[in-house]
């Protein structure tokens, strides 16, 4: 990455001159408190006695049988405290937040699962907390609405735009132009303008670290494969990694392809999106021929954006990771599969994983591994999944 | 010289201050655009920003996402703002233009083509929201080529040095932002707008346009004491049309008349001795 926190041609600085100098501030703190040995050793405590790391890596035996060929192994994100991935961010930009000085902090949340996180880490750490929530994604998961309020944030419904995860990023941007003095905002994922991109897979790098050794434990060597979704892309790039370097690791990465790419009504960005600029970061974007952003549509909220992470648009064009949509419908079967076969109910974003995963899995032998990040639990989805089946 | 130093050079000769209106293209339509254009021009603007509507205004309050909003959901396509640019100019319009836009649809049709576009069409500026200093080295290039001044903008958390930097590569005029914050309309000058405009003048001979907030003839003449060249008045005015909807040609009376009040402050508060 260069100095301007640019992977190959993607991310960059595309901001309001307004928000410069507390993105550079930002940049200048996070490089000099991240590195102090005593950030890190908070930091490493807190994952470890708060959130619960290392997560489990687990041989998911009974799918991989189910499934035939590779064997399956997945990385439960979704036992670390919160539910999802989302809190190893979290819990590491509320401790810069804190010892940058800020009394505030701000996010942006889709399917509540980073609101919920950030609350938790601001409970937590004494810090006042606002969420800003599309209307529409405040509809479909009222549940984690309910677990914002109980950890003491406050929600702010966005009603603009499509009302859903980029508008809300949207709205925390505006705020934070006018607060940035004492509040920090707390991104939930590798989009938006330098040094977020970098700040948040430092953070979730650990997916990717803890994996590596536990592969070596368990099996004396490196996954053939990763597979995670990618909606930001967070959970990905986390897993990913600690892994580019190794050639022989292969990379995928599961899209939300909604009702099916050629209905338009998606959020494939990197399957078919096109270059732009959008959030601060010059990426693979859904747009019209005006470079409008395009509404797009996912079962799964948290992947409902219409952009990527400019290092995942990077990973695409450079061929290091590949990406390939899933539809709405095949999430859904992997969702009951996966419950089925080994009793984890995963989030419907997961379960875009273990769809790719299992096909994958197929075309491989069985003495090659699969490593797909389970990146959040279930538990928020079931309600809807039970009204789309007509059980509720 | 291009048309928008020449503007500033003959104010700065009479010692009048610029009234600057920012119009939001396809709002109401685009007819209704063209028609406040030519309103705002008869009232005296100075020069004219058009805002290219975006789906992701990040840099804009409440009043203009709305518009941005109006303008996309009935079917406004960026061809439509070089036609009004062009419709403009064969209509006698000879006020500065500067289109404000984000950098999205600039960069999906070209940054060559959307320039050459431009400058054909008559415009004779360019306003990037989001493209600071750091990114804007190829639109500066191509910008020049094709003769339209690239505005920049500075803000009162801009230091010193990176403030340099931008005025290095500004021309035109220099937009100061009055607040940290979104556009919008507010009542009052604020503390942010007065200190940065003192920077500014002691660092900068290019004029400068305060925005972000102007709504009123007194912010008028606190800024120009202040040391502005000019102000730019966005969100206040869309609120103005607002009120008179239903009927379109109150509607542009009302923004005519209100153009005219503000150019009349920004006239007389340089001519004040002193």
């Amino acid at each position: 990455m260069s100095a301007k926190g640019y992977f190959g041609g993607f991310g960059g600085f595309y901001v309001p001159e307004v928000l410069v100098a507390s993105l550079k501030e930002l940049e200048r703190e996070y490089q000099r408190i991240s590195r102090t040995a005593e950030f890190e050793a908070e930091l490493q405590s807190m994952l470890k006695d708060y959130a619960g790391r290392p997560t489990p890596l687990y041989y998911a035996r009974s799918l991989s049988d189910r499934v035939g060929g590779a064997r399956i192994f997945l990385k439960r994100e979704d036992l670390a405290h919160t539910g999802s991935h989302k809190i190893n961010n979290a819990i590491g930009q509320a401790l810069l937040a804190k010892r940058m000085g800020r009394s505030r902090v701000i996010c942006e949340t889709g399917a509540g699962q980073h609101g919920v996180a950030t609350a938790t880490a601001c409970a937590l750490l004494d810090l006042e907390c606002e969420v800003y929530m599309g209307e529409t994604d405040v509809e479909r998961q009222r549940l984690n609405c309910y677990r914002m309020n109980l950890l003491g944030a406050k929600i702010n419904v966005v009603k603009s735009g499509s009302r859903t995860l980029k508008d809300s990023i949207n709205e925390a941007m505006r705020d934070y132009a006018a607060t940035s003095e004492d509040t920090h905002y707390l991104l939930g994922s590798i989009v938006g303008p330098h040094p977020y991109p970098t700040i948040v897979r430092d953070f979730q790098s650990v997916i990717g670290v803890e994996t590596k050794e536990q592969m070596a434990r368990m099996t004396g060597g490196l996954p053939d494969a990763l597979v995670a979704c990618v909606g930001g892309g967070s959970n990905s790039i986390g897993l990913f990694h600690p892994f580019i370097d190794d050639e022989q690791v292969q990379m995928f990465g599961a899209e939300a392809a909604g009702d099916g790419i050629e209905t338009g009504k998606h959020c494939a960005s990197v399957v078919v999106g096109e270059e732009g600029v959008l959030h601060g970061s010059r990426t693979l974007i859904l747009q019209d021929d005006d470079g409008q952003v395009s509404e797009t549509s996912s079962v799964a909220a948290g992947l409902d954006y219409p952009a990527v992470g400019p290092e995942h648009a990077h990973l695409s064009t450079s061929n290091r990771a590949k990406y390939f949509g899933v539809t709405d419908q095949e999430a859904v079967l992997a969702f009951h599969l996966l419950s089925e076969a080994e009793g984890i109910i995963p989030a419907l974003e997961s379960a875009h994983a273990i769809h790719l995963a299992t096909k994958i899995a197929r075309e491989f032998s069985k003495d090659q591994s699969i490593v797909v990040c389970l990146s959040g639990r279930g538990d928020k989805d079931v309600a809807q999944i039970a009204k789309l089946e007509g059980r509720l | 010289m291009s048309r928008i130093a020449a503007t500033f050079e003959r104010l700065a000769e009479s010692e009048e201050g610029a009234y600057i209106p920012y119009v939001c293209c396809g709002d109401r339509g685009v007819g209704f655009t063209g028609e406040l254009v030519r309103r705002l021009s008869r009232a005296g603007a100075d020069v004219i920003e058009l805002g290219l509507p975006f789906s992701d205004p990040m840099a804009d309050g409440p009043t203009i996402q709305a518009a941005m909003v109006r303008s996309l959901s009935s079917g406004f396509r960026v061809a439509k703002l070089f036609d009004l640019i062009s419709q403009a100019r064969s209509d006698g319009v000879d006020t500065p233009i500067v289109v404000m836009t984000y950098y999205n649809p600039i960069l999906r049709m070209g940054l060559d083509t959307f320039c050459k576009r431009l400058a054909e069409a008559g415009a004779d500026g360019i306003l990037p929201v989001d493209l600071p200093v750091e990114e804007s080295g190829d639109l500066e290039r191509i910008a020049s080529a094709h003769e339209l001044d690239v505005i920049r903008l500075v803000s009162p958390t801009t230091d010193d040095e990176r403030m340099a930097q931008i005025l290095q590569s500004a021309n035109g005029f220099v937009y100061a932002v009055s607040i940290s914050g979104v556009t919008g309309q507010r009542d009052s000058l604020p503390h942010s707008a007065i200190a940065l405009l003192k920077r500014l003048r002691e660092k900068s001979g290019l004029p400068v346009a305060l925005g972000f907030g102007i709504s009123n003839q007194e912010q008028v003449r606190q800024a120009m004491a202040a040391g502005a060249s000019g102000v730019v008045e966005g969100s206040a005015l869309i609120n103005i049309y607002a009120r008179g909807l239903g009927d379109e040609d109150g509607a542009l009376d009302l923004v005519e008349e209100h153009a005219r009040g503000m150019k009349d402050s920004a006239r007389a508060a340089r001519q004040r001795p002193g």
